[in-house]
């Protein structure tokens, strides 16, 4: 069993992304062994209203219910985000959050912020943040020119300790793995962009957090899925811990019963 | 399927600095990864470096390459600003040391006339010449990486324009710059090639180097990310001759040229 706790459908304003559709999707996770996704709308990302692309993304997947798993992409300080959470949620079917502060123009530590973890740990939402979507060193001239610093995740986190973070697509954990603070133990990292070989911070970031809170993650369809699944097969650990990274984290997270 | 990292490093930094592993590291790496032979560098990444130092990083290595000798091989690295003595390192390394090729960083630019006499010889010698690339967002955005003269597609592709029997090779088109940019300025200069190694592993960008380029001109490397290195390539839709060609063929073909 795998599940990808790092996946997207819909149009990237600045690249020809293939495969961006829910068949096309599936079409990738089945041609790489993925069993089940957690997938959210990058339309929703570039909207001003947000739930457009919510109610597109759970549309379009309508057929795969069984293997996509929606979160729901908010801006806490976008007009109704409480009514667009409660929809989300309890008609829409939707597991958890993506947040996208630096697209959105907002901080984590922010009062909206702090007022749409609460109502998201109230629901026991776990809440995903990519601290990018493509390097930046590349980017779009209108794109955003920086990544989410993870020091902002891990004291957000500190501070809301009732929710649940995922951190997606991050490259540099060296805050977690070097920081002098003990990292909170809401904090859960999804390992694609991590190395098995030579600097092996995958390896450091299990020392640090344990296995439990690491978590299987591609990226399609911005990202080969190859990369993160070459990763894990040479991971030098056992082979339940590798489980627990394929998808047992991610299921109990999510709540879902998978035996 | 045999594979040839077309752009690696060993474990030194040209400081004498250690990167946080050993060669033995890296060696194990690519046996995980089926790698056969990683061809590397130890080059300057800032400033402009002097002959001393040039010699100190090609020796580090050649240690390297002592060290493992049926796995790992060498790329001279010099400073283009040095001219005659920059060609008699090149020399050096290439006929005294074993080495098969030059690897250029950001001294200078791919287009600026200093690079020519030093880009000539290699193409005389019919050794590859791997160079530093990639393009910044902006140009300010060079300044703030430190690059204000690293070479983009366009700065390659006028080089090879000037010196059509050169065998150059556009460095990691995954390694940050925008890779689209870099493929379309090199898609008609036939003695360009490009390596596919960095962190980046954006679904589409090896099949684009392919549409561009044709597969015969694009070579697999890691640049020390290895897996991702392995798994882009792993992953792209491709035919198994595109795959066999990117993972070795090419680079044996670049190889078997050399007049030396």
């Amino acid at each position: 069993m795998i599940i990808d706790a790092s996946t997207y459908i819909g149009h990237w304003p600045f690249r020809r992304l293939r495969y961006n559709t829910a068949e096309g999707l599936v079409t990738l996770m089945d041609r790489n062994g993925i069993d089940k996704a957690v997938v959210s709308s990058i339309n929703a990302v570039f909207y001003k209203n947000c739930q457009e692309g919510n109610e597109e993304l759970v549309e379009e997947i309508e057929p795969y219910r069984d293997r996509l798993i929606p979160f729901a992409t908010l801006n806490p300080k976008y007009v109704a985000w409480r009514e667009d959470l409660e929809r989300c949620v309890k008609d829409l079917g939707m597991k958890g959050l993506r947040l996208y502060p630096l697209y959105h123009n907002y901080g984590l530590l922010e009062r909206e912020s702090r007022e749409l973890l609460s109502e998201a740990a109230k629901m026991r939402l776990p809440i995903e943040i990519p601290v990018m979507l493509v390097d930046p060193r590349q980017r779009h001239w209108m794109d955003v020119d920086r990544t989410l610093p993870l020091n902002q995740i891990l004291e957000t986190a500190k501070r809301h300790p009732e929710n649940v973070f995922i951190v997606l697509n991050v490259k540099d954990v060296s805050p977690i793995i070097e920081g002098e603070q003990p990292v909170p133990k809401n904090v859960y990292v999804e390992m694609s962009r991590l190395t098995a070989v030579l600097t092996k911070s995958i390896q450091a970031l299990i020392s640090r957090i344990g296995v439990e809170r690491v978590v299987f993650g591609t990226g399609m369809p911005f990202h080969y899925a190859k990369p993160a699944l070459l990763k894990m097969e040479i991971l030098d650990i056992e082979e339940e811990a590798k489980e627990a990274i394929y998808w047992k984290n991610i299921a109990k997270l999510l709540g879902l019963n998978v035996d | 399927m045999k594979k040839i990292d077309a752009h690696c490093h060993v474990a030194r930094r040209s400081d004498g600095s250690s990167r946080g592993w050993t060669n033995a590291d890296l060696v194990e790496a690519a046996d995980k990864l089926g790698i056969d032979k990683l061809l590397c560098s130890t080059p300057v990444s800032g400033g402009q470096p002097t002959m001393d130092v040039v010699r100190k990083c090609n020796n580090i290595t050649y240690e390297a390459m002592k060290e493992y000798p049926d796995k790992i091989l060498g790329y001279a690295f010099v400073n283009p600003g040095y001219f005659t003595e920059s060609i008699e390192e090149v020399e050096r390394c290439v006929k005294e040391l074993g080495m098969i090729g030059i690897k250029l960083y950001n001294q200078y630019r791919a287009d600026e006339p200093v690079v020519l006499p030093l880009i000539r010889k290699a193409a005389e010698m019919q050794i590859p010449v791997l160079w530093h690339a990639g393009h910044p967002p902006s140009p300010e955005e060079a300044l703030r990486w430190g690059q204000p003269r690293i070479s983009d597609g366009v700065h390659i592709a006028a080089l090879a324009r000037k010196v059509p029997d050169a065998i150059l090779i556009h460095g990691h088109i995954g390694g940050g710059g925008d890779w689209e940019w870099g493929i379309k300025a090199l898609r008609n200069v036939p003695n360009v090639y490009v390596d596919t190694s960095g962190s980046v592993v954006d679904e589409g960008m090896v099949e684009m180097c392919v549409k561009y380029l044709g597969a015969e001109r694009v070579l697999f490397a890691t640049d020390l990310s290895m897996e991702a290195g392995v798994g882009k390539i792993l992953g792209a839709d491709l035919t198994d001759e595109e795959r066999e060609l990117i993972f070795w063929k090419n680079m044996d073909r670049i190889l078997r040229r050399r007049k030396v």
